[in-house]
């Protein structure tokens, strides 16, 4: 009896991890740090599921490993409340939200992909979308280069790619190994 | 399933090295998609608009998209599969055994080359994209038929609307006050008129 009610208050507790990442996924445009504040009020303020000392640890480890900080916040977050579980359904809350949007434009680009009208208003979003990738550059830079080496770095990293862009993995690895040789 | 197993791989292979955000996984899953002729860059720009449009993190919209591109649901499947899963299981482990591993001088260190490398690749994406759309020095067959081509001695420098358009957002963007899906839906706006 106690074991079956255990059961349904942690369904309940998954239940709720999930619709809380779900909303939070639905409302983050833009990515990356855009969703740290959202993330904090969230499972800080209103949910109190983190004390505020975890979240900044949370946050920062979730921006160091690979992969996009939000959803690692997400993962990160679901196993402090209910273990693995809780990091399932944590990312399965956040992502779907944006999965099922991404599906449906790609479904509705590809039917009219070929309207003279979407060709024409793709042409003038592409230079756009390579105006916000290179505000990210932008961005990352500011905190990224804070001397010469690292502008020889980001410079070699460039030139590299400009080579042999499918080395990514190769480059990503010397600009650490470049940090700890400068630095450790 | 050899395009399945691609999806998975291309999209495994990068997660585990997107530090930064996705945008830094944009020309390698170009460059890998081209070698396979599974999709064009133009396509593809398409696909990064999209994945930048909605809202979650880039890299899960880049792998949903290119995967439905490439290989219809299954595809988006997979390659659902591929970001996902590697990077979900390394912040497992992180939770279980090394939570203040990140404060370790030598991962300090490492981070302090490995972020300028990051930047130098997102600045790479920017500007391969303008090569591969026939924004800069693009080949014949490249060129926008509606743009202005700004052609000297039979060399394409660069088309004139695109480059406008590039810059007055990337000026919108810095004064930040609008948000990307409102950026990017003025351009669809600007596109439908200048082109």
């Amino acid at each position: 009896m106690e074991q079956v009610l255990r059961k349904d208050k942690k369904f309940a507790l998954l239940l709720e991890i999930f619709a809380a990442f779900f909303k939070l996924g639905s409302i983050s445009f833009g990515g990356g740090y855009a969703m740290v504040p959202l993330i904090e009020n969230e499972v800080v303020e209103k949910k109190k599921w983190v004390a505020h000392e975890t979240a900044v640890d949370i946050i920062a480890v979730a921006g160091s490993l690979p992969g996009a900080i939000g959803l690692n916040a997400a993962a990160l977050v679901g196993y402090s409340i209910a273990g693995i579980l809780g990091t399932l359904v944590a990312i399965a809350g956040n992502l779907s939200p944006c999965v099922l949007i991404v599906l449906s434009f790609s479904v509705l680009f590809q039917q009219f992909s070929t309207d003279p009208t979407v060709q024409a208003a793709f042409n003038g979003i592409r230079p756009a979308v390579i105006s916000l990738i290179a505000y990210a550059a932008y961005k990352t830079g500011k905190t990224s280069i804070q001397n010469n080496a690292c502008k020889v770095i980001a410079i070699f990293a460039f030139c590299a790619m400009m080579i042999a862009p499918t080395y990514i993995v190769l480059i990503i690895t010397a600009g650490g190994l470049a940090g700890i040789f400068l630095r450790g | 399933m050899q395009i399945l197993m691609g999806m998975f791989w291309i999209f495994a292979k990068l997660s585990l090295f997107s530090f930064g955000g996705g945008f830094v996984m944009v020309p390698a899953v170009i460059a890998e998609i081209e070698t396979n002729h599974w999709a064009t860059a133009a396509e593809l720009t398409n696909t990064v608009a999209i994945a930048t449009m909605a809202p979650g993190p880039v890299g899960v919209n880049l792998a949903v998209g290119v995967g439905y591109k490439v290989g219809g649901l299954p595809g988006a499947g997979a390659a659902f599969l591929g970001i996902t899963l590697p990077t979900t299981i390394l912040v497992v482990f992180v939770a279980l055994f090394f939570f203040k591993v990140y404060k370790h001088p030598l991962v300090a260190a490492a981070f302090y080359g490995l972020r300028p490398a990051i930047t130098g690749i997102i600045l790479y994406a920017a500007v391969s994209l303008a090569l591969k759309n026939g924004i800069l020095f693009a080949a014949n067959d490249k060129m926008l038929d509606s743009g202005i081509n700004i052609i000297f001695n039979g060399w394409h420098f660069f088309e004139a609307k695109s480059l406008v358009i590039t810059a007055v957002i990337f000026f919108l963007l810095a004064k930040n006050k609008v948000a990307p899906l409102g950026l990017i839906l003025l351009s669809g706006v600007v596109g439908i008129i200048v082109f």
